[in-house]
């Protein structure tokens, strides 16, 4: 796949490019990437084992936290050699995996990708000179071509750290994809040689996907990055990081010639396969100061995003017909779609904290950002020649052959209103806090904020060429299938034409106000309280105001020795002012000068009985307890209950949203050579949406009146299922170690639905029966895994670890049914099939050998 | 210097380091008999002054110090057995049991008051009571008691009597000892793996103010 090469020919390069930076950039808060992998999955070394030292000088059996849950036992140093001043610690792990069953699953692959073949399991080596605190390290992985990491530091305690990074991780999408065209992972997408555009039947479609051979799917993301901390004074430290992430691949998406289930035998739903290619540049930079009375944060954070290409372009097999008798439709098969735009985000942040009496401390911090996008537009329309309905057969837009347009009109960015986005958001933020001690057993806290978004700039859909507002809809099929529907406004020849014109801008502005205390009701109980308050101001939305307030209660036990209990409840209350379910109008062109309203009246925007969830009155109640029980020295038992209850109020819109879940867990660590886990846990969830079909594009919005009556109301009642269960033992033999686990994850999903009458369905194509609810086929996702692993040493220099790891996965998805019978159905093509169940089995042999 | 240089020998080198890693984070109460302990301390008093309350700079002052940290102090110069320390020959022929007794009859001793010069300002003062955060200093109170008369829980733990009481101790000897945790490479017991890591980052500065401070404390 030339997009693979195209990221593995980069990587390097990307490193190469940063190096230079190096000099002014930190990193003193670390990498935002984990350096692990599936292989390693946190384990250590096969030589390692428990140090039965323990975690502290201070105490004997420090075995636990505060809380009471038990620490993992720290493994033993690596014994340290010396190196001409310096001591290192060094060891590779080297050898083979195989991977058998149904090993090209693309869930088995989701996130790893093993092949069958040599494997480095890791490369691991630290540097250190006790003479001046100098130290270097080097962690490397590489499962396969597409699943490795490297991650490289050096520096000097108190001075100064370098570390650089590079990490590839693919994610496998699908390997099922039969795709109808060529050029997969490019942006442009031609029809295979044995379909025509446009001129395609669904029988000869349906051929050409029966014939291919499956392809795999996967985005492989590749991250790379270089980092700085210098501590210029012991108490002023600087830090900067630069990263760049690259991702490359190909994914499922859309491709619309307008409904075809309306119109069978004509339009066309396609499924295409967008290209995954772009790049992210972030980099951040900073200044702390730590004093004794004050310190300081001072920080630079930006991105960078650019997309190597600016639009998917690609073909249609079927031909489009008119509905308008005796007409002819013009070729039009040509797609476009544009693809996300290049974007540039800046954000400045200064913070202060001054130390106070009473044990107190006041921090502010201000910030602001900015979001531009400024990239080229594209042109509306991707055709050649005319689109359109040609009513009198001359195949030549005229004044008698209105319906049919010129393409030259629509596919130049001179058919816009501007060349470029041109589009911007400013943020502000400011926060502050303040929190004494003014008794022994009492702190305080509150604090304001504040935050504001300001979009800059809006964007008008005109084209100059024709003096039409708006967008053409479907890349031009529906104007070709329903004779005039261009989706544009015109004031001469679609004066009542109810379309978007103008992009809406979203500013907001929030403001809040926390207070709240800490007691400490005993030497080992604490209870506390926290009042929050919270107005949002949002621009151009349903509300002008909406009011969230929230009480939070907290209470911590822990005055028996063997117990530590814990519970908290959230009190959240959502309200605001006169909800306007049609905010919007002047983003249409029915705000526009010249616009002639339809006979009928206006269509209302949506039904009046509406409210938006984000916006809605809701009322949520959050309560959870835990408690950790101590058994013996050695063990613990944990053991938790939750809850989530929401109440929207809505009458049509999301209704409620519950969630509900326990957990258990039982660890047991009764010496440094043994581990063992047991851990069990459910949760359910339920959310109730309410909605109503518009029967009439008419202009009353009322819920029960003409246009939503009450026999078009349905409902959606989803219920959510998780189970997950595991076991894990780990143990020293001595002569060799042993660990083995179980794990399961069992989710389980039914989408039940309730309607009046079939007036509140869209599309009916077959009989009910009276039928008036119902439930889909249950969704299913479940895996079984089991791993078992020795690890032996041979010498004090090698030894050697052998594991197996088995998996079988089951899933089920209705939106597939069928599917696996044709995934060409009239003009529907869907390039990628169901997802699979799988039984995969990995067997790996290591040696490990301390350098 | 040289004075110093004396002290140095009286403490195990590196390359003294032999026998096994003593921990003491359980350690039981040591259990001597001070009276026992009054007949076999002849040799002791002829360095470390009449009830160990020593007069030579050089020479640490037992009377008043905890048991625990007495005992542990004379196991670890016979376990160490370093042919440079003056002490090896001292111990080598002591039971345990007469160690114990040893340790018992020095802690029932009273240490005769220095002159009370400390003032709560002294750069040693406020190191021992506040640690100094930016050169990662910190601070000795913590296990040494706010009043450096050892540490603060030692009557609720045995393994907190093997933490020394600091206050009164000879200035060049607590000198000498901070310089040997900072710069030697051993550490045999687990007490003294604690001390490593808080010496390391204490200068020469550092330590001089924290010995002349604790000397001129009251014990």
């Amino acid at each position: 796949m030339p997009a693979l090469r195209y990221v593995r020919a980069s990587l390097p390069l990307a490193l190469l490019l940063v190096l230079p930076a190096a000099t002014k950039a930190d990193s003193g808060r670390g990498v935002d990437v984990a350096f692990d992998n599936a292989l390693l999955q946190g384990r250590a070394a096969a030589g390692s084992s428990g140090d039965p030292r323990g975690t502290s000088w201070l105490r004997p059996g420090q075995r636990r936290s505060p809380a009471g849950l038990l620490y993992v036992c720290p493994l033993q140093p690596p014994s340290l050699a010396d190196l001409a001043g310096w001591e290192y610690a060094a060891h590779l792990q080297l050898g083979w995996t195989g991977a058998f069953g149904d090993d090209g699953n693309a869930l088995w692959n989701r996130y790893v990708r093993w092949d069958s073949g040599l494997v480095l399991g890791l490369l691991e080596v630290a540097l250190r000179r006790p003479e001046d605190g100098s130290y270097a390290s080097l962690r490397a992985s590489r499962i396969s071509s597409d699943n490795a990491f490297f991650d490289a530091a050096f520096g000097r305690a108190g001075s100064y750290k370098v570390q650089a990074f590079l990490r590839e991780l693919p994610n496998g999408i699908s390997d099922s994809a039969r795709p109808i065209w060529s050029g997969i992972g490019s942006n442009v997408l031609t029809l295979l040689p044995e379909l025509a555009p446009g001129a395609s039947s669904s029988a000869e479609v349906a051929a050409v996907v029966a014939g291919a051979s499956p392809q795999q799917l996967q985005v492989v993301r590749s991250k790379s990055g270089l980092g700085l901390d210098a501590w210029l004074t012991p108490r002023w430290i600087a830090h900067a990081k630069i990263s760049e992430e690259q991702r490359s691949g190909a994914r499922p998406f859309g491709g619309a010639f307008f409904y075809n289930f309306l119109f069978p035998g004509n339009a066309g739903v396609l499924e295409t396969l967008r290209p995954v290619e772009d790049s992210t540049i972030a980099l951040e930079a900073g200044l702390r100061y730590a004093g004794e009375r004050w310190r300081a944060d001072f920080a630079y954070d930006a991105s960078f995003y650019r997309d190597r290409y600016r639009r998917l372009r690609f073909e249609s097999p079927f031909a489009l017909s008119p509905t308008r008798p005796g007409a002819t439709s013009a070729p039009v098969y040509q797609g476009q779609f544009a693809l996300e735009p290049d974007n540039d985000y800046h954000h400045v942040r200064a913070g202060l904290t001054r130390r106070l009496p009473w044990n107190g401390e006041f921090h502010v911090t201000a910030a602001a950002g900015r979001m531009s996008q400024d990239d080229g537009l594209i042109a509306p329309i991707d055709c050649s020649g005319t689109f359109g309905v040609d009513i009198d057969g001359s195949g030549v837009p005229s004044a008698a052959n209105p319906l049919l347009h010129n393409c030259a009109d629509w596919n130049t960015p001179a058919a816009l209103s501007r060349d470029s986005a041109d589009l911007r958001i400013d943020t502000y933020s400011f926060d502050s806090r303040l929190v004494l001690q003014p008794l022994p057993a009492l702190q305080v806290r509150g604090g304001v904020r504040f935050h504001r978004e300001d979009y800059r700039n809006a964007y008008l859909a005109y084209n100059p060429i024709t003096g039409d507002y708006g967008y053409i809809t479907e890349n031009g099929a529906q104007a070709s299938i329903q004779a005039g529907a261009l989706g544009t406004w015109n004031p001469l020849t679609a004066a009542s034409a109810i379309t978007r014109v103008r992009s809406i801008p979203f500013d907001l502005q929030t403001q809040g106000a926390n207070l709240g205390a800490d007691w400490r009701l005993g030497e080992r109980r604490s209870l506390g309280l926290q009042l929050d308050t919270q107005r949002d101001e949002p621009s151009n939305r349903e509300r002008r105001r909406v009011d969230k307030d929230s009480l939070k209660l907290n209470y911590v036990d822990r005055s028996i020795d063997w117990l530590t209990l814990r519970a908290n409840y959230t009190g959240f209350k959502q309200q605001g002012d006169r909800y306007v379910p049609n905010p919007y109008d002047f983003a249409y062109s029915s705000s526009l000068p010249g616009f002639v309203a339809p006979a009928d009246g206006v269509p209302a925007f949506t039904v009046d009985a509406l409210r938006k969830y984000d916006l809605a009155d809701r009322r949520e109640h959050k309560l959870d307890f835990s408690a950790t029980i101590a058994l013996a020295d050695t063990a613990n038992l944990s053991a938790g209950v939750r809850g989530d209850w929401n109440d929207y109020g809505a009458e049509i819109g999301r209704q409620a949203y519950d969630r509900s879940g326990v957990n258990l867990q039982w660890e047991w660590q009764p010496s440094p050579a043994t581990q063992a886990s047991v851990y069990v846990a459910a949760d359910r969830a339920r959310l109730v949406l309410a909605n109503v079909a518009d029967v009439e594009f008419g202009p009353d919005g009322s819920l029960g009146g003409p246009d939503y009556p009450d026999s078009a109301r349905w409902w959606v009642f989803d219920k959510q299922r998780n189970r997950s269960a595991g076991i894990r033992i780990d143990h020293d033999f001595g002569r060799f170690r042993l660990d083995a686990g179980w794990n399961l994850v069992d989710a389980r999903g039914i989408t039940a639905y309730r309607f009046a009458s079939p007036a509140a369905l869209a599309y009916f194509a077959d009989g009910l029966a009276g039928v008036r609810e119902g439930r889909f086929p249950a969704m299913r996702y479940r895996v079984d895994s089991v791993n078992l692993g020795i690890s032996l040493p041979l010498t004090p220099r090698f030894s050697l670890r052998v594991f197996d790891l088995f998996e079988r996965g089951r899933v089920d998805d209705w939106h597939y049914l069928g599917l696996e019978a044709a995934q060409v159905i009239d003009h529907r093509v869907y390039s990628v099939g169901a997802p699979r169940g799988y039984a995969a089995n990995l067997i790996g042999l290591l040696l490990d050998v301390r350098l | 210097m040289k004075r110093l240089y004396a002290i140095a020998l009286l403490l195990a080198s590196p390359f003294a380091a032999a026998g096994e890693f003593v921990d003491l984070r359980d350690a039981p109460a040591v259990g001597g008999d001070a009276a026992a302990g009054s007949a076999k301390v002849m040799v002791c008093v002829a360095c470390h002054g009449p009830s160990g309350n020593a007069v030579v700079p050089a020479f640490p002052a037992l009377a008043g110090q905890h048991a625990g940290y007495l005992y542990q102090s004379l196991a670890g110069f016979r376990r160490r057995a370093d042919p440079a320390s003056p002490m090896t020959a001292q111990v080598q022929t002591l039971s345990d049991q007469d160690l114990r007794d040893i340790a018992a009859y020095f802690a029932a001793q009273r240490r005769t008051a220095p002159i009370a010069t400390a003032t709560a300002n002294a750069p040693g003062a406020r190191l021992f009571r506040d640690g100094d955060p930016v050169r990662g200093i910190v601070p000795c109170q913590g296990c040494h008691g706010l009043d450096a008369q050892g540490h603060p829980q030692r009557m609720q733990a045995a393994r907190y009597d093997y933490y020394p009481a600091l206050a009164g101790q000879q200035s060049d000897y607590l000198v000498a000892r901070l310089r040997h945790y900072r710069d030697s490479a051993l550490a045999d017991t687990s007490n003294a793996r604690i001390m490593q890591g808080i010496a390391h980052n204490l200068d020469d500065t550092a330590i001089v103010d924290l010995a002349a401070w604790l000397a001129t404390t009251p014990r």
